[in-house]
């Protein structure tokens, strides 16, 4: 089979994945590319950034139609996310693509755990949002609240949002996996605020960096095109078909797949693929 | 995309309803525009048998419109990438001049700051512009 069509089919894949498991398709594209097609780490991740805005751009207009997504607090913390993202996409062209596929490698294997915890157990972050202390309603943050929530502890949010756009240049993920804790658990955010305000910020956070991975070269417009096709397809069809789907069963299989790839991965930087 | 549904919850203030609405339509019609163009870019890769393991020319903006008019592959791809980056930021510019004309200053900074951090990755980013740092 062609190429092309291989990668369409692969990305198809990796959408409708990402999608079921609610992680959008950045875990996944990377080793999709690097280790089925071989293409370099660094031009991987750079298809993996612009896949993660078309999907995010998609679903971050039907949250916000729905009044779901927090704009203000959204535009906010992406200041800060994109700061993170020009450091971590001046980092990216600065390692050696050997640390870049060990720090791909930990994400996972990190992932893999938690889904796997999950499935043993109650969410570990299902926190109910909290009131808050009562504050004058003039305050920048009590401006970033919403019906029935107030947002705290906005400096350590901010400083996370710093961290989750360093990770999302480094490694071409949307961030979702440390954004949504921090806006849940360390902000107080209801947990569907919480994913769909991190949705709205994929965009700036992963086309700040982006901008970087294409001016130099770093994003492959024939690898690009098919694969991001085929995610937004995948990305599609996955949040038709959920509810139909026992997720537990494919959080293990997931799990079992994203371990396998960590271990690739960790071969790629040790230097032994 | 994520699996939440999301049906239930007003999460946000009441003075940004009639934006959010304008900047759900920018964000769909941006991201269908870029898909489009993609979509075309593949169909002529397939066409004209170019393999993603090919080298591809690089992004040269004098070269797009040409490319376009001979419906060369990687023109339609390029313009479908950069519609991709350029909603983002354009989303952020709508909002900021949505808060400024409502007089909600801060907002409309942060709006602006927004834009200069991504203004500055175009500038580090583009070759022989801030050489010295990177690669």
């Amino acid at each position: 089979m062609d190429v092309a069509l291989l990668m369409l089919v692969g990305g198809i894949g990796v959408g409708i994945f990402g999608s079921l498991l609610g992680l959008g398709g950045g875990l996944l594209i990377v080793p999709l590319l690097t280790l089925g097609f071989h293409l370099p780490l660094r031009e991987a991740i750079g298809v993996s950034l612009v896949c993660v805005i078309v999907t995010s751009g998609a679903s971050a207009s039907v949250f916000l139609e729905r009044r779901v997504a927090n704009l203000r607090l959204g535009m906010t913390l992406e200041l800060f996310t994109a700061i993170g993202a020009l450091l971590g996409g001046l980092i990216a062209f600065l390692l050696d693509e050997r640390v870049l596929a060990g720090l791909f490698s930990v994400l996972m294997t990190y992932v893999a755990v938690t889904m796997l915890r999950r499935r043993s157990g109650p969410t570990p972050d299902m926190v109910e949002a909290s009131p808050g202390p009562v504050q004058d309603a003039s305050s920048f943050t009590a401006r970033l609240s919403g019906p029935g929530y107030r947002v705290r502890n906005l400096g350590p949010g901010l400083v996370g949002s710093v961290f989750a756009g360093v990770a999302s240049a480094l490694l071409g993920i949307g961030g979702g996996l440390i954004k949504v804790p921090v806006l849940h658990v360390v902000m107080g955010v209801p947990l569907r605020v919480a994913t769909a305000t991190s949705n709205l910020v994929i965009g700036i956070t992963a086309s700040t960096s982006a901008w970087i991975y294409l001016l130099r070269g770093g994003i492959d417009p024939y690898a690009a095109g098919p694969t991001a096709i085929g995610v937004f397809v995948g990305a599609s069809i996955g949040s038709r078909v959920a509810h139909r789907i026992d997720l537990g069963a494919l959080r293990l299989l997931f799990s079992a797949v994203l371990l396998y790839t960590a271990f690739q991965m960790l071969r790629r930087a040790a230097g032994i693929q | 995309m994520s699996d939440e549904s999301p049906d239930q919850v007003p999460g946000v203030a009441s003075s940004d309803s009639g934006m959010d609405g304008r900047i759900a339509r920018l964000l769909r019609v941006g991201t269908y525009v870029a898909v489009t163009l993609i979509a075309i870019g593949v169909v002529l890769m397939l066409a004209t048998g170019r393999s993603p393991l090919d080298v591809a020319p690089d992004f040269d903006p004098a070269r797009l419109i040409a490319d376009l008019v001979g419906l060369q592959p990687a023109g339609f791809l390029w313009l479908g990438l950069v519609v991709v980056l350029l909603t983002p930021a354009a989303r952020v510019a709508v909002s900021g001049l949505g808060y400024a004309r409502v007089g909600d200053r801060s907002m409309a900074l942060i709006a602006g700051l927004v834009l200069v951090v991504i203004l500055t990755g175009v500038l580090i980013g583009t070759p022989g512009l801030l050489s010295s740092i990177g690669a």
